[in-house]
C-alpha cells in the first residue's frame, strides 16, 4: 500500500498481505486465521491507512507484521491497553486486537476483564492454542487439566479457564467462537465482530501442531458443530450452556447484546461536562485558579 | 493551624492563602493530615509575605492550637519559631503540659476563648479565628469577609450572616489584647491578584498547555490530583481520560494514543512508576512519545505515601531493561512544575521518547502563588512525513539527528509495522547485533541535541565562592532560601540546581564546580542516589566534596542548609560513620559523609 497515493477503488485480500513471511510452524492454524482475516477486511473494504492492527507477544502476536496495515506489535500482555489508546484517541480508525491465549488470560487476563467492561470499542481476536508456543511448549490458563506439558511434566494441576465463559461473565457485549480449520465461518465471524459496536471478543480454536501434536486438527474436526439456529444471543445463561464443553466445539456467535460503548460513553461525559457551553481555552482554565471571590 | 476534623482548619488555611492571593501576596500553603481517611487531626501551614517565598519555612512565627492532643501529633512537622505567638484554646480539655509538648522559651503565650466564641455567635471556630488573626496582624479583612461570603453564600438563611458576625466578633476580641502583640503585623503594598496552585494542578494545566489531549492513569498517593483535574477538565477542551485498572494499561494507553498522533500522559508515584517501567523500554525502542509525570513518595513499597522523598531519582533514570533512552526533567517548585511538563512534551513529541518529569509530594501537593503571565511556553510539535508518495515509507529512516519523521495511523501511505523487537528502519523485525547496535546508536543520538538545547539549570549566589551546593527538585527551596540568606551575612556560598537530570548539563556543572573551592550535595535521599549519580560522569574530588542527605518524610529545612554551610568553614570537619550518624540523629539532624 506504501506507493499509493489515490485510494483504489476495492481491495482484494491480497491486498493486505504483506511481503514478510510468517515464522510460524507449517500447519499452524495461525495460517487459517490471517487468511480469513485478509478476506475479512476486503469484505468490509477497510482502508489500510485508516485500520490499525494490534497484538502482544506470542507466535499469533506476530500477525500484525503480515497486514499491510498500520501494526503494532506491542508487548507481553499489554495488547488491550493499546488499544484502548488508539481507539479512544482516534475513534475513527479501525482497531483490531490480535494475540494468544496466554498473552490475553494470564499476562494480561486484567486488561481484558476490564476491556470488555468497559465495552472498548474494539474487536478482539484471540488465537487459542492451549499452550505456549512461541516459548516452546509450556502450559497456559487455557491447557486442559491433566494435560503434560514442559512445565507440567506430571500433568497440568490446575483448571483451565474458557475465554467465551470469562467474556460474557465480565461484560463482553459480543462473543463467539470460531475454528481455523473452518475458514468460511470464521470469516464471517470477523466480519460481524469487526462491525459490533462494543468490545467484541472472538476466540479461535488455532491448533499447535508443535506443542499440542499434529493430530489436533484431526480430532477437533468431528467436535466442531454450529450454534443452533433458535439459539437466543441475548439469553446470558443460554450462551453460557455453550462454554466448558468437552465432547463438542460449537462455534458462531455465543452472546450479543446492544449496549452503549466506552466511545458512546465518552461522549456524553463529554456533553454533560459542557453543557452546552463553547470549550474553554486553556487560559480559561489558567484563570480558575485565580481566588474565587 | 492545627485542630481536630471538623475544625475547618483547613479551610481556614484556604481562605487565608486565597485572600493573600488577592492582595498579590506572595503565598505557600501545605496540609497534613492523620491516618483516617475522613475526619481527624489535620493541620495546615499558609506562609504569606511581600517578598519572594523559596519554601515552606521552617518554623512557624504564629501558631494556631485549637486541641494540644491534636497538635502533639503534628508536633515533628509543626514546629514553632522560638519567639512564636501560640494562640490556643483556654477551655482545651487536655492541657499542653499533658501533651508532652515543648515550644521554643520566648514563645508568647495567649489563651483564647475560640470555643466560646464560636458558640455565642453560631459562627464556625476557623471563622472566629480568622477574624482575630485579621485583626491582630493586619491581614486583608475584606479580603477575608468576601472569602467567607463566596464560601457560606448558598448555605441555609443565617449561616452567612453568623459566620460574619463571629469574624466582626473575633476581631473585636482581638482589639482588646495587649497591643504589643501587634508588633507582628503584615505590611505590604496591595498587588494585582495571583493564581493560587499546587505543584500537580500545574503539571495538569501544563500538559493542557502542550496539547495533551489523552490522558490515562490509576490514582495513587501523592499523584492523584493530576488525574482528578484532568478529569474534571479534558472533557471540556476536547480531550479524553480513561482510569485504567493499573499503571500497566495506563502507560499503554499513552502509548497507544501517542502512536496514533495525540499528545498524552500519565501521572503516577514510585510504585505506578515501577509498574510502568517495562512499556516505556517499549516506548525507547519503538520511538513513541510518552509523558509521565511521577510525584515522589517515601519508599520503597508502600512507604510513607503522603511524604516527601528524593528517592525515585534512579528508578526515573535508569529504571527499564535494556538500553533505553529517556529524559528526566525535575521541577524544583510549583511554576517549575507547568514548564518542566510543556518541555516534556515538546521533548517527547519532537524527539520521540519517553520524558519524565520527575516531581515530588512537596512540590506536587503545596498551593503556591504565581503571576499569570509566567504561565507562558513555547509549544513543538512532533516531525510528520512531508510526503509519502512515490518511495516506500520508512519508519525508522536514518537522519542526521537519529529523529525520524513518524506517520500516524489516517496518512495514506504510511502505514508501517511497529514493534518492540530490535527492527531495522522499515520497521520489520531484525535480530541481527550489527542492527541492534546502528539502530541502538541512532536511539541514543538523539539525546545530544536534547542536552545542546535543554541544559536548565538555576544559579544562585556569587560567581565565585568557597562554597557550591548542589541539588536538585525540591531541595532548590530550602537551598535557595539558606543560601541567599548566607549571602546577606556575607557568607561566600552559591548553589546550582540541574533541572534537567537526563540528558544531564554536564558542561555547566563542570563550569561550576570550577568556580567552588568545595563542593555540598544535598539531597533527601537515605542512599545517596543523586551523590552517586553524578559520580557516574563527573569526578568529584574526595577530599573536597561532602554529602549532606537523609531519609524524607520530613522536607529539608533552610536550617538545616544554614547548619552544613556553617559546618563546612570549620577545618575540625570530619567525615562521621554514616551508620552511626543515623542512629545518633534525631529525625531532621545532619547526616553527613564524604562521597
Amino acid at each position: 500500500m506504501s506507493a499509493l497515493t489515490e485510494a483504489p477503488t476495492a481491495f482484494k485480500p491480497a491486498d493486505y498481505k504483506t511481503d514478510l513471511k510468517p515464522v510460524w510452524c507449517p500447519g499452524c492454524g495461525d495460517f487459517g486465521v490471517l487468511a480469513c482475516l485478509h478476506r475479512a477486511m476486503a469484505e468490509l473494504q477497510l482502508e489500510p491507512w485508516n485500520t490499525v492492527v494490534i497484538s502482544g507477544i506470542g507466535c499469533s502476536s506476530r500477525l500484525p507484521g503480515y497486514v499491510d496495515t498500520y501494526g503494532f506489535n506491542g508487548i507481553h500482555g499489554r495488547a488491550l491497553p493499546l488499544a484502548t489508546g488508539v481507539k479512544v484517541a482516534r475513534p475513527e480508525l479501525n482497531v483490531i486486537a490480535v494475540g494468544g491465549d496466554g498473552d490475553g488470560f494470564a499476562i494480561g487476563g486484567n486488561h481484558f476483564m476490564h476491556a470488555a467492561r468497559r465495552n472498548l470499542d474494539v474487536c478482539y481476536l484471540v488465537m487459542d492454542n492451549e499452550i505456549y508456543g512461541l516459548t516452546k511448549g509450556q502450559a497456559a490458563p487455557t491447557t486442559p487439566t491433566q494435560d503434560k506439558t514442559k512445565t507440567t511434566p506430571w500433568g497440568n494441576p490446575e483448571p483451565s479457564v474458557d475465554p467465551c465463559e470469562l467474556a460474557i461473565s465480565v461484560g463482553a457485549t459480543w462473543v463467539a467462537r470460531g475454528f481455523s480449520g473452518d475458514p468460511k465461518a470464521l470469516a464471517a465471524l470477523m466480519v460481524q465482530a469487526i462491525q459490533h459496536r462494543g468490545f467484541a471478543f472472538l476466540n479461535i480454536i488455532s491448533p499447535c501442531v508443535t506443542w499440542r501434536g499434529d493430530d489436533q486438527f484431526k480430532i477437533l474436526k468431528p467436535k466442531v458443530r454450529t450454534v443452533p439456529a433458535d439459539h437466543d444471543h441475548t439469553d446470558r445463561a443460554a450462551a453460557l450452556t455453550y462454554t466448558r464443553e468437552t465432547e463438542v466445539l460449537t462455534t458462531g456467535v455465543l452472546y450479543e447484546i446492544a449496549q452503549p460503548s466506552l466511545l458512546d460513553r465518552l461522549r456524553t461525559v463529554e456533553e454533560i461536562a459542557l453543557k452546552g457551553r463553547p470549550r474553554p481555552t486553556v487560559k480559561d482554565v489558567i484563570s480558575t485558579f485565580y481566588p474565587a471571590f | 493551624m492545627v485542630g481536630a476534623g471538623g475544625d475547618g482548619v483547613v479551610t481556614m488555611g484556604d481562605m487565608l492563602a486565597q485572600a493573600g492571593a488577592r492582595e498579590g501576596l506572595n503565598v505557600i500553603k501545605t496540609e497534613a493530615y492523620g491516618p483516617q481517611i475522613r475526619g481527624g487531626e489535620s493541620s495546615c501551614v499558609v506562609r504569606l509575605s511581600a517578598d519572594p517565598v523559596n519554601a515552606q519555612g521552617d518554623r512557624v512565627d504564629i501558631l494556631v492550637v485549637f486541641s494540644w492532643a491534636d497538635f502533639a501529633r503534628f508536633r515533628g512537622e509543626v514546629l514553632p519559631a522560638p519567639d512564636a505567638l501560640v494562640l490556643y484554646e483556654e477551655s482545651d480539655p487536655t492541657p499542653r503540659e499533658a501533651t508532652g509538648v515543648v515550644v521554643g522559651e520566648e514563645a508568647v503565650w495567649v489563651p483564647l476563648p475560640f470555643n466560646r466564641l464560636a458558640k455565642a455567635t453560631s459562627a464556625g471556630k476557623n471563622i472566629v479565628t480568622l477574624g482575630i488573626l485579621s485583626e491582630l496582624f493586619a491581614l486583608p479583612a475584606a479580603a477575608l469577609r468576601s472569602a467567607i461570603q463566596h464560601k457560606l453564600g448558598k448555605k441555609k438563611t443565617g449561616v452567612l450572616e453568623a459566620n460574619l458576625n463571629g469574624f466582626a466578633a473575633g476581631a473585636e476580641l482581638a482589639g482588646t489584647l495587649d497591643p504589643a502583640l501587634a508588633g507582628r503585623r503584615l505590611s505590604y503594598e496591595k498587588g494585582e491578584p495571583k493564581l493560587l496552585m499546587s505543584g500537580n494542578e500545574a503539571c495538569a494545566v501544563g500538559a493542557l498547555h502542550a496539547g495533551c489531549r489523552f490522558f490515562a492513569g490509576y490514582p495513587i498517593t501523592p499523584s492523584t490530583e493530576v488525574l482528578q483535574f484532568l478529569a474534571d477538565w479534558m472533557p471540556k477542551v476536547g480531550g479524553r481520560v480513561i482510569q485504567t485498572e493499573d499503571e500497566l494499561s495506563a502507560i499503554g494507553a499513552v502509548v497507544g494514543a501517542s502512536y496514533a498522533g495525540v499528545k498524552s500522559a500519565t501521572s503516577t508515584s514510585g510504585p505506578g512508576l515501577s509498574l510502568m517501567s517495562e512499556t516505556l523500554g517499549l516506548a525507547s525502542m519503538a520511538e513513541i512519545p510518552a509523558v509521565v509525570i511521577n510525584v515522589q513518595r517515601g519508599g520503597p513499597s508502600t512507604g510513607l505515601p503522603t511524604k516527601s522523598e528524593q528517592s525515585d531519582l534512579w528508578q526515573a533514570l535508569w529504571g527499564t531493561h535494556g538500553d533505553a533512552p529517556r529524559v528526566v526533567i525535575a521541577p524544583t517548585d510549583v511554576e517549575d512544575c507547568f514548564h518542566a511538563t510543556v518541555d516534556a512534551f515538546n521533548i517527547s513529541e519532537e524527539y520521540q521518547l519517553p520524558v519524565l518529569v520527575l516531581s515530588d509530594q512537596s512540590i506536587g501537593q503545596r498551593r503556591e502563588t504565581i503571576i499569570a503571565s509566567a504561565l507562558e511556553h513555547e509549544v513543538i510539535e512532533r516531525r510528520l512525513p512531508a510526503d509519502l508518495a512515490g518511495t516506500p515509507y520508512a519508519r525508522f529512516a536514518e537522519t542526521p539527528d537519529g529523529v525520524s519523521p513518524m506517520a500516524v495511523p489516517g496518512m495514506v501511505g504510511g502505514e508501517y509495522q511497529t514493534n518492540g523487537l530490535e527492527h531495522d528502519e522499515q520497521g520489520r523485525p531484525a535480530s541481527s547485533h550489527l542492527t541492534h547496535e546502528r539502530m541502538s546508536e541512532k536511539r541514543y543520538r538523539k539525546l545530544r541535541p536534547i542536552r545542546d538545547r535543554y541544559h536548565r539549570v538555576r544559579r544562585y549566589g556569587p560567581e565565585r565562592a568557597r562554597l557550591g551546593i548542589v541539588c536538585w527538585g525540591s531541595s532548590k527551596g530550602p537551598v535557595k532560601e539558606a543560601v541567599l540568606r548566607a549571602n546577606e551575612h556575607g557568607e561566600s556560598v552559591a548553589a546550582f540546581v540541574p533541572l534537567m537530570m537526563y540528558p544531564f548539563p554536564k558542561h555547566q556543572l563542570q563550569a561550576f564546580l570550577k568556580s567552588v573551592d568545595e563542593v555540598l550535595i544535598v539531597e533527601l535521599s537515605y542512599s545517596a542516589q543523586f551523590a552517586k549519580y553524578l559520580r557516574t560522569f563527573m569526578d568529584l574530588p574526595q577530599e573536597k566534596t561532602s554529602i549532606y542527605k537523609r531519609s524524607g518524610g520530613k522536607n529539608l529545612t533552610v536550617e538545616e542548609i544554614e547548619g552544613q554551610i556553617l559546618a563546612s568553614t570549620s577545618a575540625e570537619r570530619v567525615a562521621g560513620d554514616l551508620a552511626e550518624a543515623i542512629s545518633a540523629a534525631p529525625l531532621g539532624a545532619a547526616i553527613e559523609g564524604r562521597v
